[in-house]
């Protein structure tokens, strides 16, 4: 191994990296805070188009033999989804302007994220969760224009502590059953029937569950979304999400799953989707109808392991490249006002369209997508899931997830009917969204469009 | 210019449209009605052209255009027109100016917007009839709901809310189960001939057992007959119409109704025809009952926009009872009572809301004798309502006869042989057609006839546009109940295709 292969194997993390420490050399030395958002734009989009380009390269490179790793398909997921991180930075202006500790913060949790994708030893993938983690306990708290956002945070960081105790606990019980950090036990765990590896698979796949929100593990995350301000919660919604399906993504490999681990695979997410649906149905809070919904989410996105090896990959990056756009959209094209905690009132919502008719169109097709109604991507992605499910022989759990996320439909619908065919209050404001926040809907509407119309071509990517 | 390319042109031309009006500034609402109005103009001849030289002489798809657009999952942008199609296709570009048309002095609020849904659901409609790859289908199939959810909610009466979320839930559940059996469909069929395909054609030769047949029957045909709508999932319906703004009620009407009685043609009963033969008493009970059911309903209705919805759920009762029949003569005769119920029940809409816009009631009682009152409208609604009871010489009496021609053919040999419950139910649908006559007769008695009387004193007559909206729907009822023997031709051959597949399926390992 050249240096410089190894330079350039990590290049998407060092740019990263000199984002963060630009950003802080301007926090430190400048007068006024400037130009962090540009910065920190700059680094992400930098890192994303190199790991774009290592992928698209073809790079195969193991810069730290057994512990850190690169792959063409992996890069690119790397790139996916640090372009998806552009719009959430876009949109952080109306909250954060030029606050240098929130870039530093986003990009060191997105340096985490980095690690996680090439992670080939339970060190690295456990160093990875908690760089990508740990920034966005203090992201929640920051800037926090309400009474809910520390104990959000608080509660946050509690839950997340403990799934990080249950992830050491598994890996330590694999540890001492093959006396190797690599992942690949994990996968070797899942096939296997010794006492001890089928416990430490439970715990790890417990601890995945207990980040990504899948029921009964959820109760921190309508809690933290509501806290957070729009781009964290964003962030969480999107970014966080994808960094924790794909770390266990990377774990199961190719792995085919069997008993009982398909079980507790299908039961949950399943739970999941329902109480997701049913939950978000009663919300009065933008933030924790979409809490609810990513609980939902979370289900579909588990069921894609289901099935089998080669699929899951594609699977997973399609449903959450979807899954993200569409997200960021309604994030982004959210009526703007000064009081955080009325904006965010479903309420405030009615009447949208006749205020800021392009908002209203782009919350409402980002809502009938997460919905999963064609022609948007997020019927693809659905359909793409389902599909791998049903292939894989799990036609009971297909058929039960799909009428489970019909169960979904009634809420986003109820988003579109608020802003369509409800006359305003009187008390809301004429608030549109505008500057850059408008450039962030633009983009993930365009690509949303893009995908939806060639989403053959971006299947054929992954 | 009559290729693959103009039907690609007809498709699409409801998206350029989309694309014309955000063009155009939202408060020229002038220009917008006239802009949509003339790209559904050009539409409609763009269609009749590629009627005109659709050949009858030849089987499967004419016109056909077939791109990859998922390679990895074999799922390809098929679109082509065929017996199956042709007339719905011109239907549905027949009523798409004259909805425009008909909606320009009633709609006022958010003009934008429902112009663009118009187009988008035009275009959704013409994309599920013409889709020759389910992928495509199911896409289209879907994407019919926003439009209509929104129409619906956003221009309709005072229940609209209620009524549009019961319509989006109600037709996304049975789509829901039909995407499962979508995947399973496709999933099997790779499993048994290794071909991975959405196609239409291929997805034919997936070899199922008979209960496996009848899952997957079950799962297309609710979403189906949801659609249709079939007695007892129907109950969406009425207050789906009278919620609707007029142009709203016109397309569920005349084309979206279609959608499940189309989809039974081309995918449910041809996919499956073993587990169709095997419910074909049940479907044909169901039939009959929602031919009598609806008619019933509409005999004792006061709400005048649900007189005309009950009795769409009888007249589609009456294109299920011609599919099930599996006789050729009653298989056309659905065919052409599509059409004519699309023409009729458009018709008979059209006024309904050219006389709420003048009066602002739909109350029955609130109105008769309007014969004397408003002359012309009273021509054109007595047109259309002895059209709507099948009168001869109007498009009505074409479809019912062949219908009921048709159900008395096939039951009768089966009669002969000791089965004697499919002629009861033949003669049962007969007494449709009377109730028919009596729901219709009163419904004109008491509304032109009698004592003069309207909610709102002066009313004037139908305008120049009203008139013409009116005379090119009562011409086109007219031309298919005086000639109907071309667009007999254009569909036998798929009528044909359709009975030969049913009824003898050529699968080597299926049973019964």
């Amino acid at each position: 191994m050249s240096w410089l292969t190894f330079l350039i194997a990590l290049t998407p993390e060092n740019l990263l990296l000199a984002g963060i420490i630009v950003l802080i050399g301007v926090e430190v030395f400048a007068r006024r805070a400037q130009g962090a958002l540009a910065i920190s734009l700059c680094a992400v989009a930098a890192a994303a188009a190199a790991a774009a380009l290592l992928g698209s390269g073809g790079l195969t490179a193991t810069p730290f033999p057994g512990h850190f790793s690169v792959d063409p398909s992996w890069s690119l997921a790397k790139a996916l989804v640090l372009a998806l991180a552009l719009p959430v930075l876009l949109l952080s202006h109306d909250d954060f302007a030029e606050d240098g500790q929130f870039h530093i913060l986003v990009l060191s949790s997105l340096y985490g994220f980095c690690l996680l994708l090439s992670a080939d030893s339970f060190l690295t993938l456990f160093l990875g969760l908690e760089i990508m983690a740990l920034p966005v306990y203090v992201l929640v708290l920051l800037a926090f224009k309400r009474p809910e956002s520390p104990e959000a945070a608080l509660k946050y960081l509690v839950l997340g502590g403990t799934a990080t105790a249950m992830f050491l606990m598994g890996v330590s019980l694999l540890y001492g059953g093959s006396g190797t950090l690599a992942i690949s036990v994990f996968a070797a765990g899942l096939r296997s029937a010794d006492t001890m590896a089928v416990a430490g698979v439970t715990l790890i796949l417990l601890a995945f569950f207990l980040k990504a929100a899948i029921v009964p593990f959820h109760a921190w995350a309508p809690d933290a979304y509501e806290g957070a301000s729009i781009p964290v919660t964003a962030y969480m919604a999107t970014i966080i999400k994808a960094g924790v399906l794909l770390a266990a993504l990377r774990l199961f490999g190719t792995e085919v799953v069997s008993r009982p681990t398909d079980d507790l695979l299908a039961f949950l997410p399943l739970v999941s989707i329902v109480w997701g649906n049913l939950a978000a149905m009663r919300q009065k809070s933008f933030r924790r109808m979409i809490a609810y919904s990513s609980i939902a989410h979370a289900g579909y996105l588990f069921y894609a392991f289901l099935g089998d090896g080669p699929g899951r990959f594609q699977a997973v990056l399609f449903y959450l490249l979807a899954y993200g756009l569409m997200n960021l959209l309604a994030f982004a094209s959210l009526p703007r006002g000064d009081d955080d905690a009325t904006r965010d009132r479903l309420e405030n919502m009615k009447g949208m369209f006749q205020r800021n008719p392009y908002g209203a169109l782009m919350i409402g097709m980002a809502m009938l997508s997460l919905a999963g109604i064609p022609p948007f991507p997020g019927f693809v992605a659905k359909f793409l899931i389902f599909r791998n499910v049903m292939t894989a022989g799990y036609t009971a759990y297909a058929v039960l997830g799909l009428v489970g996320s019909y169960l979904g439909i009634y809420f986003y619908l109820r988003v579109i009917q608020f802003m369509f065919m409800t006359a305003p209050t009187p008390a809301t404001s004429p608030q549109t969204s505008r500057g850059l926040a408008l450039g962030a809907s633009l983009i993930c509407m365009v690509t949303a469009l893009l995908v939806a119309i060639f989403p053959g071509w971006v299947i054929g990517l992954f | 210019m009559a290729d693959a390319t103009l039907l690609n042109v007809v498709l699409f031309l409801p998206v350029a449209g989309i694309v014309l009006l955000l063009l155009v500034p939202a408060r020229s609402e002038g220009a917008i009605r006239w802009v949509t109005f003339w790209v559904m103009v050009v539409q409609f001849v763009a269609t009749a052209l590629l009627y005109v030289h659709y050949d009858p002489a030849v089987a499967g798809l004419q016109f056909e255009t077939r791109l990859p657009w998922i390679p990895a999952w074999g799922v390809y942008y098929q679109i082509g027109l065929d017996g199956y199609n042709i007339l719905l296709v011109l239907l549905t570009a027949f009523l798409g100016p004259l909805v425009v048309a008909g909606a320009f002095t009633a709609i006022t609020k958010d003009v934008k917007l429902f112009y663009a849904m118009v187009f988008l659901i035009q275009f959704a409609m013409l994309g599920t009839f013409v889709a020759q790859d389910l992928f495509v289908f199911y896409l289209f199939w879907e994407t019919m709901l926003i439009p209509m959810f929104l129409i619906i909610g956003i221009w309709g009466g005072e229940r609209r809310i209620y009524a549009t979320i019961k319509f989006f839930l109600y037709t996304a559940f049975g789509s829901i189960l039909m995407l499962a059996a979508v995947i399973y469909l496709v999933y099997s069929l790779q499993a048994t001939t290794g071909v991975t395909s959405f196609a239409f054609a291929d997805l034919q030769h997936a070899q199922l057992p008979l209960p496996v047949q009848l899952v997957l029957l079950s799962a297309f045909g609710l979403s189906f007959a949801i659609k249709v709508p079939i007695v007892p999932l129907h109950t969406w319906l009425p207050d789906a119409h009278v919620e609707a703004p007029t142009a709203g009620s016109v397309i569920l009407a005349g084309v979206l109704l279609k959608m499940g009685t189309y989809g039974f043609m081309k995918l449910g009963f041809p996919l499956f025809p073993d587990a169709t033969r095997y419910l074909s008493p049940l479907i044909m009970t169901l039939a009959v009952v929602s031919i009598i059911y609806g008619a019933c309903l509409a005999l004792v209705q006061n709400d005048i926009k649900k007189i005309i919805a009950y009795s769409s759920i009888s007249h589609l009762g009456y294109v299920m009872l011609g599919l099930i029949s599996l006789d050729l003569i009653g298989i056309q005769g659905a065919i052409i009572q599509m059409v004519s119920h699309g023409l009729t029940a458009a018709g008979l809409f059209l006024m309904v809301g050219m006389i709420y816009e003048r009066c602002h009631t739909r109350e029955l009682s609130a109105y008769g004798g309007l014969a004397r009152i408003l002359p012309v409208y009273s021509v054109f609604f007595m047109i259309l309502t002895l059209a709507s009871i099948g009168l001869p010489t109007t498009s009505g009496f074409t479809g019912e006869f062949l219908v009921l021609l048709g159900a008395f053919k096939a039951s009768w040999p089966l009669h002969l042989d000791g089965d004697t419950y499919p002629l009861v139910l033949s003669a049962s649908a007969v007494l449709g057609v009377v109730l028919g006559a009596l729901y219709m007769l009163r419904f004109a008695q008491s509304f032109l006839f009698g004592a003069a009387k309207v909610p709102h004193d002066p009313v004037a007559d139908l305008d120049v546009r009203e008139k013409l909206i009116l005379a090119a729907i009562v011409a086109a009822v007219f031309a298919l109940g005086l000639y109907p023997a071309e667009p007999l031709r254009k569909t036998e051959l798929a009528a044909k295709e359709f009975q030969q597949r049913v009824s003898a399926s050529p699968l080597p390992g299926s049973t019964r």
